[in-house]
Parts: structure tokens; sequence; C-alpha cells
């Protein structure tokens, strides 16, 4: 199995620059494809970003950090990514757009390269049924943000070949500090599955009165030791992505846990996302209006 | 009333009732720790005096600050000996009607404007404060275990409490340097409200097989930032003790969610309680369960 030397990166958003990050750091060349170069830019600015934080944190030099941004390159040409190593896509979590764009690629990369899949919501057997050689189709699930969370689910779907999972779980083992756990397709993987409904509770008892957000929060972080109270964390996650993970989890399982609490429904519509604008369950300094 | 010494009391000298007069020792409260039995006291009274030890050895007191620690701490197995005080926590065995039995009693030795709090996890403080004459001046405290360790106390009030009785509880909980969160008296609270099902769903993926125990717990420790996997947590809370919680909030639920999975039982019926018994989900040479 490949070192995975080279990765196609398909998406620089707030999952795909993290990745890219993490993926450059190891010394991996990161090749990335966005739709225009408007979002390229603002990708490669959100790691300038966070780089800047760990070189003033004295955790990187200012050397290793430009030898890192050097190599990630960006483009909006779909032919740019010929010879990579393995694909990696982290676009908009929509089972049809992934397909498409996937299939696309499956053209330009050779028919051996691994195409592999972050997404946290979508069946990974459903999208490997797409595209020619589905055996080369895996999840490779980071959690956000990305160079800091260390787990990384490593997701075998029913069509996925053993030495593509034994080659992630290597990919894994060579990045800073994490750690790789794999799991089958089921929804929610592992880590989802657990945290879905827990959030959804939490979100439910908010509703029903049980304490204030903050209070809510305080207790389980001081009880529990918790880094992030859950509802704290759901504004980081983005109110919108949770609601479409979790009612992809309901959908596809019928399980009630999972489905999505009225006020968290509600919150969405009102276009209270959380943190990115500012208004969410423990947010209220909106940056737009 | 914040920085005055006052004199309270605790009932009941077990690990919560013990973790709490050490809080109030330590605040510089007249601290009178009750029990019934005399033993249970003694044992009570040296885990306290070894918590100062500890804490003078590791430089957080002072010698002279130990000893005074140590000399605010006084034990009854007399009822009749808390008449003056003006705080009294009550940390017993989780039993509805002994609890109840406790305030009526109490009732006659304390005075009105005595607070009454109960330490309960799992029962409810109306149903509690329903013991006393005086429901509007009880309040439920929930701490967390060791309670002179773990800075969050729970606070919810009774139908029947006060006002007054709510405020001064705040003020009085802050003054021993806790942190309060407010919450209604619902089974569990916050933390064992959601803790429970929280712990039941990894128990359940576990036994389903969706993944190793260590696999859960190393993938919940670094997706998460929670500061310890979900059953490195359980062998500390112990088996029976997380049986026993997630029993009694299933009994007044009836949400399935509470009711402990198979594995619960089983590792219970084999003595594999955790840490304390030297195995529960993993092995261990060390059962102290906090440091020395």
């Amino acid at each position: 199995m490949t070192d995975f030397e080279t990765i196609g990166l398909l998406g620089l958003g707030t999952m795909g620059a993290g990745i890219a990050q993490v993926l450059a750091t190891s010394g991996r060349t990161v090749r990335v494809l966005e739709a225009d170069q408007q979002r390229l830019d603002a990708g490669l600015a959100f790691v300038d970003d966070f780089l800047d934080g760990g070189v003033s944190r004295g955790k990187i030099s200012a050397d290793e950090k430009a030898s890192t941004l050097a190599r990630i390159t960006g483009s909006t040409d779909l032919a740019d990514l010929g010879g990579v190593d393995a694909v990696l896509e982290t676009v908009t979590e929509d089972l049809a757009i992934k397909k498409t764009l996937l299939a696309a690629v499956a053209e330009v990369v050779g028919p051996s390269v691994p195409l592999l899949t972050n997404t946290s919501a979508l069946s990974v057997s459903d999208l490997a049924a797409a595209l020619p050689r589905p055996q080369r189709v895996a999840g490779l699930h980071f959690f956000n943000p990305a160079p800091l969370m260390r787990t990384v689910e490593v997701v075998r779907a029913l069509q996925t070949a053993d030495d593509l999972v034994e080659g992630l779980v290597d990919l894994v083992g060579s990045l800073d500090d994490k750690i790789a756990v794999v799991v089958d397709d089921r929804p929610g993987f592992l880590v989802n599955a657990l945290l879905l409904p827990y959030l959804n509770d939490v979100v439910a008892e908010l509703d029903a009165g049980l304490a204030t957000a903050e209070d809510i929060d305080v207790a389980l972080q001081l009880g529990l030791g918790y880094r992030t109270g859950p509802l704290e964390m759901l504004d980081l996650i983005g109110l919108d992505v949770h609601l479409h993970a979790t009612e992809a989890a309901y959908l596809d399982t019928r399980d009630p846990r999972y489905a999505p609490p009225p006020l968290l429904r509600r919150m969405v519509a009102a276009g209270h996302h959380g943190a990115k604008n500012g208004r969410g369950f423990r947010t209220d300094t909106p940056t737009e209006s | 009333m914040s920085n005055e010494s006052k004199t309270v009391a605790v009932l009941g000298a077990g690990t919560m009732g013990s973790g709490i007069a050490t809080v109030m020792a330590r605040a510089g409260h007249r601290t009178l720790l009750y029990d019934v039995a005399e033993a249970n006291l003694r044992r009570g009274i040296d885990t306290v005096h070894g918590f100062f030890d500890v804490s003078v050895r590791k430089g957080k007191l002072t010698d002279e600050q130990g000893a005074a620690a140590k000399a605010n701490l006084a034990g009854t197995t007399s009822l009749a000996d808390l008449a003056p005080c003006e705080v009294v926590v009550e940390a017993v065995f989780e039993d509805l009607q002994l609890k109840k039995d406790l305030w009526a009693q109490l009732d006659e030795v304390v005075s009105e404007s005595t607070l009454l709090h109960t330490n309960t996890s799992t029962l409810s403080v109306t149903g509690i404060a329903s013991g006393s004459r005086l429901p509007e001046r009880v309040v439920g405290t929930h701490y967390c275990n060791p309670a002179p360790l773990m800075k969050l106390v729970e606070v919810a009030d009774g139908r029947h409490t006060a006002a007054w009785a709510h405020r001064a509880s705040v003020e009085f909980l802050r003054s021993l340097g806790k942190t309060t969160v407010v919450t209604q008296d619902r089974p569990g609270f916050i933390v064992n409200r959601f803790l429970i099902p929280w712990e039941n769903s990894c128990i359940d993926a576990l036994e389903r097989g969706v993944a190793s125990k260590e696999a859960i717990d190393a993938a919940v420790l670094g997706a998460l930032g929670h500061p310890m996997g979900p059953f490195r947590l359980l062998d500390i809370v112990g088996m029976d003790i997380h049986q026993q919680v997630a029993t009694r909030l299933y009994e007044q639920l009836r949400d399935p969610r509470f009711f402990p999975p198979p594995m619960v039982e089983r590792m219970v019926a084999a003595g594999d309680l955790g840490r304390k018994t030297g195995r529960g989900f993993y092995d261990y040479d060390d059962t102290r369960l906090f440091g020395s």
C-alpha cells in the first residue's frame, strides 16, 4: 500500500482546511480542488490563521508554517488532480453532489486510487455503489477542528478492500497525534451514533425548561470535566450541520433518539446556525443581520 | 452571610457526607457530622482528617490551617446536638422515608430559619421536603463526588421551597467556593440526567460489538474533549452505583434510555464493579479511587 504522499482534497471549507493542514503538517503534498478562487483563498487564509496561532504559541516555527503552507496548492481545475495517491472529499453533505463529483474525479485519477469521504452523515456503502471499483472507497472521518481533535474514524463500507482499511490506519498513525478507530458503515459510525442522541436530548430538556443553556453546560463541564458543554458544542458544530446529521441518522434508523428536537428545527429555521453566524444556544452576537 | 462562621451539620458519615463535612470545615464553619452508628461516625471523621492531612502534605493548607479545619469538625450520634445549626445537609442513604423521618425529627430540634439541604441524587426534593412541617426551607443541593475537589453543586427547589431559602442557599454554597447551577426538581437533575443515558448507550454499543471498549474510550476521548472514556469513568463510578442510579431514574421516568443494558447486571453479578474490586471493564492493581 502507498504512503499517500500526494492527496487530492475536494473542498476547502472548515473541515477541508483543517484536514489540509493536518495532512500538510505530516509532510504530504495536498492538492485542493475548489469550486472557485474565492473559496480557495478563504480556505488557505483559514489555514494560515490557524498556523499563526501555532507559531504565536511556540508550537511550530515560522519556517515550519511556511513549508506546511507551501505543500498545499489549490486549483479549480479537475485535471490538476491527475497523479494523486488518494482523493479525500470534504464537500457539502449531499449524496448526489458527492456522487457526481467523485465520479468525475474517478475519470481523472487512476482506477486504483482510493476515493475517500469525510462524510459524517451519509452512507459510505451507498456512495461506493455509485463509483467504479467500489472496493477503493472508504470513509476517513475527521472531527472539527481537525488539527486539534485526535480521533479519526476509518469507515469500512461493505465494499471496502481490507488492505485499504489497513493503509488508512497506517496513514492516520503517521499524522501528528491522531488515533484511528476502525468502524463499520453504520449511521453515525461510532462517535456520532453516541453523540447525536445525547445532543438532541440536551436540546429537548433545554426546551422543557430543565435549566438555562449556560447552567446545563456549566454542570456538565464541572460535573464531568467535559472541555465543552453540549450547547456550546452544538454552536461550534453548527446547528444546521447537526440538524442535517441527526435527520439523516433518523431517516436511516427511524430511531426516535435521532429525531431532531423541535427547538433545533426552529433555531435553524430562524437562521440561528451557531458560532459561525453569532446566533446559537450560547451566542447571541449576530455577525450579520 | 458569606464570610461569617456558621454552625452547620452534615447527616450521614458515608462518602458524600464526609466529603461535604470536609468542605464545610475547610470553609471555617463549625461542623457537626452526624451518624446513627458510632463506627460510621469514627470512619467519617477519619476520612475528613485524612483529607486535611493530605492537603497539608501537599502544601494546599498550612499546618495551622489543617489543624484549624480539623478543630472545626465534631461528631455526634445525637440529633439533639444539632439545635444551634443554621444549615443542615442531609447525605444519608437514598431512602425517601429515612430522609423524611430525619426532617420530621429535626423540625423539633433546629430553629425555623435553619436551611435544610438534601444531597439526594435520585429522589425528588419535593418528596423529601414533605417530611418537614416547613418544606419552604428545604432545598436540593447535589454535590459531586469527591465533594472537596469538585466545584459543582446542582441546586433544585422543591415545589414549596421559598425564594428566601433558595437565595440563602446559593449564597452559602458560593461562600464555600462552589459553583452553583439551578435546575428543576426532576430525576437526575442535570448531570445524571444526561450522564446515565450516555453511559448506557456506550455500554449498549460495546455489547452490540460496534467497537472494542478501548476503541470507544479512545474515540470519545479524542473526538469530544471528555477527560476520560465512558468505560474508564464507569470503572471509577462503580457498576453497582451505575446500576442503582440508572434503575432509580428509569423507575421514575419509564424511559428505556435510562434502563441499564444487560451487561451491567452481569458485571454486578460477577462482582466486576470497577476499580474498587480490581476489575470492571479493565483490570486494576490499585483499588484506591483518588490518589493517596
